[in-house]
């Protein structure tokens, strides 16, 4: 097999100055897209985060304050999130881990009900590194949700955000239609693989609570603090072109009681705004694919 | 203290002595200025086939698995979207731009350095890659092309060097100006501008900041956005009180992937709205001060 392609021959250089405005439909200016995770952390396995050092500083297995921690979300924040999202009548998108669908049912299956979007986001919470058969891992990820929900995902996320450099490549032949791992610009873009063409959606590893929680330590109230600050920006610039405000949350950081609030007061700060969307990214998929197309037989 | 001296290049107090801001002959710049301030904007080319210079996201469970993909797109998101941010406050505020730059950059971003050049930047060399240059192989090559690829593209030499993560080898001032450099920015050990001597002719150091510095106070010790605006505030402001006897020099370095992203770009700007009306402030560019510094300064060591 050729050595697979690295970003840049995925994707040219490209200064977001120099591209043609991107128009929503209806007036809109900006999408708002909000991205909840799921995850299944295996007691078996070293913990995915780590809240509190162990007592001697090195983490010993099995590392049960910490599947404790996670399992909270599962239990308790998540329920949080269901009420809220229901209440503001905002379907966003859940990158989950396939194995929610066997160990938490009825957290996989309220998602469904209430018509939230599936994102593939592997099978258990790891680095796509780490993956023996990492093709075999993605389509048995597609195959699991697909039966769950009665429809095949369009996107993709790696858990933590992880790709190998075929990752693209065996995504793109697994029949997903859009990743959420590259964070390189404001914009939906569409990048090479060798089975076709595949869109990113502008995703975010700045709002989102791991940095912001987990690993910057910063007090609750600036995710709230952060999310306007970038939501104002965005929103100024959507004067000239659709913009995209992305939030990705995990209910054991952000469905905790001391933190639950501003999250909600992020909703409430939005809402005050004219023209936005609330898109999750299958929304926003169908919207681009059309512009990309037409993009894609203009320059050919 | 006499510390064991290295077999090429020099100990730092060989190249200066010590020195107290307070007891040295007044700096004066013109028209009765107190102080200048430069504004670096560092430009860099990460090699998704390395492991990243910097990460934003830790992989779940931890380690270094590569590629890292997400950190990958997180600077590139700087050069696609952030920059363009950070220029709208340098042309708005009239700031001349001074911008450290990878020299495999120069060439990878070129709509970038084409908006730069038009508006006359100063272009510094910052190393080939984004490498410590203790690990590149052959410093003195890398620092040569780094100025070839720069005079090529925008028609001017560097006349400045910055060390990726102002990293030096005990040779690196020697080698520089044997390069035909005038200064170098990594010992940021003072205020004002100093001589370091070389086994060569003796090179500049301009005073540069890792405090004011968007790598330290964002990604290192995790500060929240506004607090970039906070400390730039706080230094300005008692930089420009030490200045009434004698000229001192702020800088304040940022990365458009980091002061760019939409949620941290108004706190680089509250800066500018502050402090550019001020008459007796200088805005320039690295060379402009080495410039004035040569002009009036004290003559370099024999």
């Amino acid at each position: 097999m050729a050595n697979p392609m690295i970003p840049r021959e995925r994707a040219d250089y490209s200064a977001i100055v120099d591209r043609p405005p991107l128009k929503l439909p209806g007036g809109a200016r900006i999408v708002f897209w909000t991205i909840v995770n799921y995850e299944v952390w295996d007691i078996g396995k070293p913990m995915a985060r780590q809240l509190l050092p162990a007592p001697t500083g090195v983490p010993l297995m099995p590392d049960v304050v910490h599947w404790a921690f996670h399992e909270y979300g599962m239990r308790v924040g998540c329920w949080r999130f269901f009420e809220l999202f229901k209440r503001l009548g905002i379907r966003p998108t859940l990158a989950a881990n396939a194995r929610i669908c066997e160990d938490y049912p009825r957290v996989a299956g309220q998602a469904r009900d209430d018509g939230w979007e599936f994102m593939g986001h592997a099978y258990e919470q790891g680095p796509i590194h780490k993956e023996p058969d990492q093709a075999g891992m993605i389509m048995r990820t597609m195959d699991i949700m697909e039966r769950f929900t009665g429809k095949r995902p369009a996107g993709w996320l790696g858990p933590g955000l992880t790709q190998t450099l075929e990752t693209p490549d065996l995504l793109a032949a697994a029949g997903v239609k859009y990743i959420g791992d590259w964070v390189y610009d404001d914009e939906p873009t569409v990048i090479r693989t060798t089975k076709g063409p595949l869109v990113t959606l502008p995703y975010t590893i700045e709002c989102n609570d791991i940095p912001v929680m987990i690993i910057q330590h910063h007090n609750s109230d600036y995710l709230l603090q952060l999310v306007k600050d970038q939501f104002d920006r965005l929103y100024a610039e959507s004067d000239k072109r659709a913009k995209f405000c992305t939030l990705a949350i995990h209910p054991y950081i952000s469905g905790q009681p001391h933190r639950i609030k501003y999250l909600e007061a992020i909703y409430d700060y939005v809402n005050e705004h004219e023209g936005v969307l609330h898109w999750n990214g299958a929304q926003i998929l169908d919207w681009y694919l059309p512009i990309a197309n037409a993009q894609t037989k203009a320059a050919e | 203290m006499n510390f064991p001296k290295p077999s090429v290049g020099m100990l730092p107090n060989d190249r200066l002595d010590y020195s107290a801001i307070v007891n040295r002959k007044p700096l004066k710049l013109p028209k009765g200025a107190r102080m200048a301030v430069w504004t670096v904007t560092n430009v860099e080319e990460w090699d998704p086939t390395q492991t990243m210079p910097r990460t934003v996201l830790t992989p779940p469970a931890g380690g270094s698995p590569m590629p890292d993909i997400p950190n990958w797109c997180w600077h590139e998101y700087g050069n696609r979207v952030g920059f363009w941010r950070l220029l709208q406050v340098y042309d708005d505020f009239k700031i001349p731009g001074v911008m450290n730059i990878n020299g495999s950059a120069v060439e990878a971003f070129p709509d970038l350095v084409k908006a730069c050049v038009e508006r006359n930047w100063e272009f510094v060399g910052h190393g080939f890659t984004q490498r410590n240059m203790q690990k590149v192989e052959n410093e003195r090559e890398d620092i040569r092309k780094s100025a070839q690829v720069l005079e090529r593209v925008t028609g001017k030499r560097p006349r400045g060097w910055l060390g990726p993560g102002l990293t030096e080898t005990w040779e690196t001032p020697d080698i520089l100006v044997e390069e035909g450099y005038d200064y170098v920015a990594d010992w940021v050990l003072d205020d004002q501008p100093v001589w370091l001597k070389t086994r060569g002719k003796p090179i500049l150091n301009m005073p540069y900041t890792q405090e004011c510095n968007d790598v330290a106070m964002m990604l290192i010790q995790h500060h929240k956005a506004s607090e970039f605006y906070e400390r730039a505030m706080d230094q300005f402001e008692q930089i420009y009180k030490d200045a009434k006897g004698s000229a001192r020099v702020m800088a304040i370095s940022v990365h458009p992937y980091i002061m760019g992203a939409p949620h941290r770009a108004k706190y680089f700007r509250k800066i500018f709205e502050k402090i550019r009306k001020k008459r007796d402030v200088l805005f320039w560019t690295g060379a402009q001060i080495a410039d004035w510094f040569v002009k009036t300064g004290p003559k370099p060591p024999q």
